[in-house]
């Protein structure tokens, strides 16, 4: 393979960057609601981005279904804008896959810049559209009906400078793409299109990179919310700003201030309560190995652990099915006569009795014969030979256990037991959320689940946010001083 | 259960083992208490894990009004000539098609499942790949921009809220997106592939195989136990998740998830449960009182439905699990 890297000349290098600084910028702002050039008029939403608008046309109409029913707005207007959004976003997706291109050698490079040239004109164009499509809305022929509306009614054509914004930057694209075309030497016919391996590995990797920003990195975005005031279908607006008001509000406010309280100790109590069992697992598998019965370690193993791979929703099913008023206990307790055939019977969800102690349970029945797997494990990794050598020095079972079997077993324990207190704020919302009832909310309400309920049962978007803001960032705090614990105990990390 | 031929000489030697060192086994008085109890704990607990699913099951293929009077405890039983007996029928597995939106919901759950799981395999595997290679540009930044995604998380109400900036929210496409790129199954996979030698590998680049030709046909058919490990995983996760459904698709019941629906069964008929303890007026009650009850075969069977597919895969999953945790504890 002979090697044909052209030096490109100082000049070329700079545009270059340029562009591929531009395009990356519009690539990421695409997805910011922030001057999205498809925000024509107040009634669509500040809240989506033009990625969002091309994508679905009912979010990008979602508050302007009565308007257009009822003749307020022509609906064809909103037809043109999607178009142009869509080729806006076709437009961006083309000068990135040039740019992508402009990686390889001297033919990708040519091939690139063109597509980019393409995309950037298709995406020029699509701006345009958005921009006619304001025009057609704010004048044009209306009806007297439809430019009453659009005072009264609040269609509030707006002015979309994001065009502007983003035109620019598609001019400046499109403009570096014609002077590349013309100032990159012409390739040999019999080039072919190559790429150095690390980009070609890089490109490779970059969609999934791109998902993970989009699903991971994106809803830190989320955390704005704390910072306003908020409703859910609300428009966000900088005059909402109210700074750190919702932070302060969680400490002033005597009520919040109360519950949140409340959450944090049920949320402390029942990690609390895994974290000083946390030894179950182990001593489930130390004695589980203490079986002569291979068949029967085999079965046991097989069935304890299939609670873990059950949903809390059936778990719950299964919960109702066993000790609600019609469950197996009562039925059964009638059926030998403890309990009065006509009688109501019990309902052992309801209530508010050990509710910690109920969760606690419930999470080990689910959890135990699974978390045991990886003790079973390290025990048959153990040496053989030294319980041999204990045998014949005269150490019964439990001297066995307790000077070999559990020493080896310490270090997974310790991990997992770090882990579990790095995760002391997560308890999780599924089974949380199913047991809760009106009787134990009291107890049950851990700070998932008080998140979840405060958020999107009670709309206080601002003040879930800055809980969960708390939470995430505790959390990763105490995960990092597990860290250094480990390192600082055993020499190894584990994270 | 299978067994691989390797386990069965091991149990072979270990049967061989304890013969031959009977006397230093011999079993005192203090063992055999040891035993029973040790027996006894274990068999009282697996049976509190079985007798429940048990319970349902035999629950769903009774007599509804036996059902409902609480004689079925123990075995199923119909009523054939005035009297209860032992026996089976699956009249209420056949009435389930009478339960609006539960195919729907089937179809929701089945589809993301086998959908899921396939580009999530696929991209783990690839980018498992991807990650093991040196020359990539930048390659230790890019492993740790996935991999630092499992140590943070933005919170459930910013998650939400960036679902619904990208529209999507009541949209198909959040039960796949988010779900492909698993950055704990990435770490497995990329294990897995560095311990595969890598001649195999390179005399394939000598043999000018490109990356994608290595990758499908060499690491790819190399690494299928791991890939099976987190399929296994995969699947099971998509076929019970509830909280995407739960929190993505209010207000959109025609692509709830199974485990949802289940839900929504289930808390309906605890709130007519609640309004009796409450005491309403006692004809509604009791009206309520006949739905819940009807609602209970339909809520064990919805739920034995809901079950039956863990309960298939389950022997298929033991083979791969002990692998899959077993990796997990050396990750790095």
């Amino acid at each position: 393979m002979k090697d044909e890297k052209t030096e490109l000349s100082g000049s070329l290098n700079i545009a270059y960057m340029i562009q591929r600084i531009l395009i990356v910028l519009v690539a990421g702002l695409m997805f910011f609601p922030f001057m999205n050039p498809a925000r024509i008029c107040g009634m669509i939403s500040d809240k989506i981005s033009i990625f969002t608008s091309a994508i679905s046309y009912g979010t990008l109409t979602d508050d302007l279904g009565r308007a257009i029913e009822q003749g307020w707005v022509d609906e064809t207007v909103f037809f043109i804008l999607f178009a142009g959004a869509l080729l806006a976003l076709l437009g961006i997706i083309a000068t990135g896959a040039g740019a992508c291109m402009s990686l390889g050698n001297l033919k990708f490079k040519r091939t690139g810049a063109l597509i980019t040239l393409l995309g950037g004109v298709v995406e020029l164009v699509g701006y345009v559209i958005c921009f006619v499509s304001y025009n057609m809305l704010n004048s044009g022929d209306m009806t007297p009906t439809q430019f009453a509306s659009k005072l009264e009614k609040k269609i509030e054509p707006m002015f979309p400078s994001g065009v502007f914004v983003y035109g620019a930057a598609a001019v400046v694209v499109i403009l570096i793409a014609l002077l590349l075309l013309a100032k990159l030497p012409k390739p040999e016919a019999e080039e072919k299109y190559e790429m150095e391996s690390k980009y070609k590995l890089f490109l490779m990797f970059l969609p999934f990179a791109f998902l993970a920003f989009l699903f991971c990195y994106l809803p830190l975005y989320g955390w704005r919310y704390a910072f306003f005031d908020y409703n859910l279908g609300d428009s966000l607006s900088m005059d909402k700003f109210v700074g750190m008001k919702w932070f302060g509000y969680l400490f002033k406010n005597s009520a919040t201030r109360n519950q949140v309280a409340q959450v944090i100790i049920n949320t402390l109590g029942i990690s609390g309560l895994n974290i000083i069992t946390q030894w179950l697992p182990m001593v489930f598998a130390v004695f589980l190995c203490e079986m002569g019965s291979m068949k029967f370690r085999r079965f046991v193993q097989a069935f304890t652990t299939i609670p873990n791979f059950i949903s809390w929703v059936l778990v719950y099913a299964v919960a109702l099915s066993i000790f609600s008023t019609d469950g197996f206990i009562n039925t059964f307790s009638k059926s030998i006569g403890l309990l009065a055939e006509d009688a109501q019977g019990k309902n052992y969800l309801m209530g508010d009795h050990f509710t910690w102690v109920k969760m606690w349970a419930w999470g080990t029945w689910k959890g135990v014969g699974w978390s045991a797997i990886i003790y079973i494990a390290g025990i048959s990794g153990i040496d053989q030979s030294l319980y041999e050598a204990a045998t014949v020095d005269g150490a019964g079972r439990f001297q066995k256990i307790w000077h070999i079997t559990m020493p080896g077993l310490l270090p997974t324990f310790f991990v997992l037991l770090l882990m579990a207190i790095a995760g002391i704020l997560s308890n999780g919302l599924d089974q949380y959320l199913v047991f809760a009832n009106a009787d134990n909310m009291a107890h049950i309400n851990v700070l998932d689940l008080y998140v979840y309920n405060l958020g999107l049962g009670d709309g206080n978007i601002p003040l879930s946010t800055v809980v969960g803001v708390f939470k995430s960032v505790i959390s990763v705090i105490l995960l990092f001083s597990a860290n250094a614990l480990s390192k600082a105990l055993r020499g190894e990390s584990i994270v | 259960m299978a067994k691989t031929a390797q386990e069965k000489i091991d149990a072979k030697k270990e049967k061989e083992y304890y013969k031959k060192h009977k006397k230093m086994y011999r079993t005192t008085p203090g063992d055999v208490v040891f035993n029973v109890i040790n027996y006894l704990f274990f068999g009282v607990f697996t049976v509190s894990c079985i007798f429940p699913f048990y319970y349902l099951f035999i629950n769903t293929i009774s007599d509804n009004e036996l059902v409902r009077t609480g004689h079925v405890n123990f075995y199923p039983m119909i009523v054939k000539g005035g009297k209860n007996i032992f026996g089976i029928m699956f009249n209420n597995y056949v009435a389930l098609r009478e339960v609006s939106d539960l195919a729907r919901a089937f179809i929701v759950t089945i589809s993301r499942t086998i959908i899921g799981t396939i580009l999530m395999v696929l991209a783990s595997a690839f980018v498992g790949y991807l990650v093991t290679q040196q020359e990539m540009w930048h390659r230790s930044f890019w492993y740790r921009f996935l991999v630092i995604t499992m140590y943070f998380n933005a919170g459930l109400i910013p998650i939400y809220m960036n679902m619904e900036l990208l529209g999507l929210t009541k949209n198909y496409l959040v039960y796949i997106l988010p779900a492909i790129v698993q950055p704990y199954n990435i770490i497995l996979v990329k294990t897995y592939i560095e311990s595969i030698p890598g001649e195999l590998e390179e005399s394939a680049f000598i043999d000018g195989a490109s990356y994608m030709q290595v990758f499908s046909k060499i690491i790819f058919p190399l690494s299928k136990p791991i890939l099976a490990t987190i399929a296994i995983f995969g699947a099971v996760g998509h076929w019970n998740s509830f909280q995407d459904s739960l929190l993505y698709m209010k207000g959109d019941t025609s692509l709830m998830t199974l485990q949802h629906r289940l839900y929504d069964y289930l808390t309906q008929a605890s709130d007519i449960g609640s309004l009796m303890s409450q005491g309403v007026d006692t004809a509604t009650a009791a009206r309520k009182m006949e739905e819940a009850l009807n609602a209970k075969v339909i809520r064990y069977t919805i739920s034995m439905v809901s079950v039956i597919p863990i309960f298939l895969v389950y022997p298929f999953m033991q083979r791969y699990f002990e692998k899959g945790i077993m990796l997990g504890a050396v990750k790095g």
